[in-house]
């Protein structure tokens, strides 16, 4: 059975939560839908339930993921947690939304006037020899569990990537009592005073333990090293020891450089892709922008996509960090407002008018961070021919070649001949690898990642028990 | 091994009840709230399957849901991502199998 809603708002970050208190202020009737047990998404991401925290002693961002969350579940939304989000789709004969969802408490349907996608990002991954050992963690993966599971991810730790979120990472394990190897940062600052980044990076408002990062980082002498990356792992059954080596400007590995560092565990982070899985199935315009890793829908200064009532905010619309995407939230909230007709034009450039010189200063701060700190185009040499690009199907970058030489021009050409991004994780991994490999593969100025495309986006987006999708079926069935 | 020290930049958390779980029939102690990943991590389990092509051990890599390395059985079900999924008493996890979805 489906129910016809005003506004879904698909994950409980900070984007969504601004956007569905915002609508929900001006009266639009919300439904807010997260795979999580709990709102938070990963930036605001939330103690599992069973866990105590100390109501004092909670960190800046804690506190302000606290308030936010608490005013939501105060407000008049319908909240449904535990929901995966697994179809969306329009109709010829109709002008709402279709969402088809799976979890314990939702309708197997909605459908919606309008739709607000905050789905968010993940790790951009690094493909590097032996990078399928396990010991080689995300950042994600590494901040999850330090932060809120409170476990180690190992003992003796290599950090590399490119970005502040890795000295949050580094200091987190240094107060946790691991110990760092190094810090090594990809990108070579274009300027001295990047040199300075640690410090620096305590002025970043919104990572207010910026300050004790760098301090943890020196007070522990970890060593950081500018213009290096992680290139190989090496071990048995895990990671026993890092391959490291120092990286040309524009990032290729120079050779006579590697170094071999004795360590258990490699975290990388070279920046986050927005997960736009949704935004594609729905068939809104994506495009690619200089700085952006990844795909990312088209929007107008509302936040709009080109489908009319479909609305991508925060990281799932290009990263920009939590006090961008709040700011996003807000704009699509009234702007979903005005379409209901709840508040009037006027009404709505008020509020707008309020909201942009913060939205302008937070997208010049994150236009900056993007420039700095893109994943550098050299990286695309660390794979070797045995290295595996896709995780799941176990497709090395020699069988990619093959294909190439067969013909296959796209990354989906590439995928009907090799099954890269066929597998469990369908392609989220390993989409954006795959057409790095069949640009270095060609060596050719006219291949572009946009003229290589995409992977299509089907439904399921996520891996769904038979009886989920029986159960779509016939729900569909009904009249 | 399991992060006890609190600092500033990891305040204070009180772990929820111990209960007992089997990993390849072994038990371990974990605590309530955290997920399969995070008790065998804990235990320094990290092999958490093997690739049905090359039998290439497979761990914890995302983190949050979105690489599926991390699937084991848990009582009987098979592919559970052990990095979203709450350990509770009794729990048996088995790591030996691969499957597919």
């Amino acid at each position: 059975m489906s129910t016809d809603i005003q506004l879904a708002v698909i994950g409980a970050g900070p984007a969504g939560l601004e956007a569905a208190l915002t609508a929900s202020e001006y009266g639009v009737d919300v439904v807010l839908i997260d795979g999580s047990p709990q709102a938070g998404g990963q930036y605001y991401q939330q103690f599992p339930e069973p866990f105590e925290a100390g109501s004092n002693t909670k960190t800046s961002v804690q506190k302000e993921a606290q308030l936010l969350i608490h005013m939501v579940e105060s407000a008049p939304i319908r909240r449904l947690y535990n929901t995966l989000v697994w179809g969306a789709f329009t109709r010829p004969d109709d002008p709402l939304y279709t969402l088809a969802l799976y979890g314990p408490d939702a309708p197997a349907q909605l459908r919606a006037h309008a739709v607000i996608i905050a789905s968010g990002a993940y790790d951009f991954p690094l493909p590097f020899p032996g990078w399928t050992l396990p010991g080689v963690f995300t950042a994600g993966a590494a901040q999850g569990l330090i932060k809120n599971q409170r476990v180690f991810p190992g003992q003796r730790v290599l950090i590399s990537g490119s970005g502040p979120l890795q000295l949050a990472t580094a200091a987190e394990l240094i107060h946790a009592g691991v110990e760092v190897a190094a810090v090594l940062e990809s990108s070579q600052p274009v300027w001295n005073g990047l040199r300075n980044l640690p410090a620096a990076w305590g002025q970043w408002g919104r990572m207010a333990e910026g300050g004790e990062y760098s301090y943890a980082m020196l007070r522990s002498r970890t060593p950081y090293r500018l213009g290096w990356s992680v290139v190989a792992a090496h071990g048995d059954t895990d990671v026993e020891e890092a391959v490291i080596a120092r990286l040309s400007p524009d990032g290729h590995p120079i050779p006579g450089s590697q170094e071999t560092l004795a360590v258990d565990t490699i975290i990388t982070g070279f920046g986050l892709i927005p997960n736009t899985g949704l935004s594609r199935m729905l068939g809104c315009k994506h495009i690619q922008r200089q700085g952006q890793t990844g795909w990312i829908p088209e929007r107008d200064k509302i936040f709009q996509t080109t489908l009319p009532g479909l609305f991508v905010v925060g990281d799932a619309a290009g990263i920009g960090g939590a006090e961008l995407a709040r700011l996003e939230g807000q704009v699509a909230g009234l702007a979903v407002a005005q379409r209901l007709q709840q508040i009037s034009d006027g009404q709505l450039n008020t509020a707008y008018q309020r909201i942009q010189p913060a939205l302008k200063r937070q997208q010049r701060f994150a236009r900056f961070l993007e420039n700095v700190f893109a994943p550098l185009p050299g990286l695309t040499a660390i794979p070797d021919e045995t290295t595996v690009i896709c995780r799941c199907e176990e497709v090395t970058l020699g069988q990619i070649r093959e294909a190439v030489h067969m013909g296959a021009r796209s990354v989906n050409e590439v995928k009907m001949l090799t099954r890269t991004g066929m597998g469990n994780c369908q392609g989220r991994i390993c989409e954006l690898w795959v057409a790095r490999m069949i640009q270095r593969i060609l060596d050719d100025p006219t291949v572009t990642l946009d003229s290589l495309g995409a992977f299509t986006v089907r439904p399921p987006l996520q891996p769904l028990p038979v009886s989920a999708l029986a159960l779509a079926a016939e729900s569909n069935d009904e009249p | 091994m399991r992060i006890e020290k609190a600092t500033n930049l990891l305040p204070p958390v009180k772990r929820g009840k111990a209960v007992e779980i089997y990993v390849d029939g072994n038990p371990l102690i974990a605590y309530e709230g955290e997920t399969i990943a995070a008790a065998m991590l804990a235990a320094g389990l990290r092999v958490f399957r093997h690739t049905p092509k090359t039998n290439s051990p497979r761990g914890i890599y995302c983190g949050m849901g979105v690489c599926f390395e991390c699937l084991v059985t848990v009582d009987h079900v098979n592919a559970v991502r052990a990095c979203m999924t709450q350990v509770y008493e009794g729990m048996h996890v088995e790591t030996r199998a691969e499957w597919s979805l």
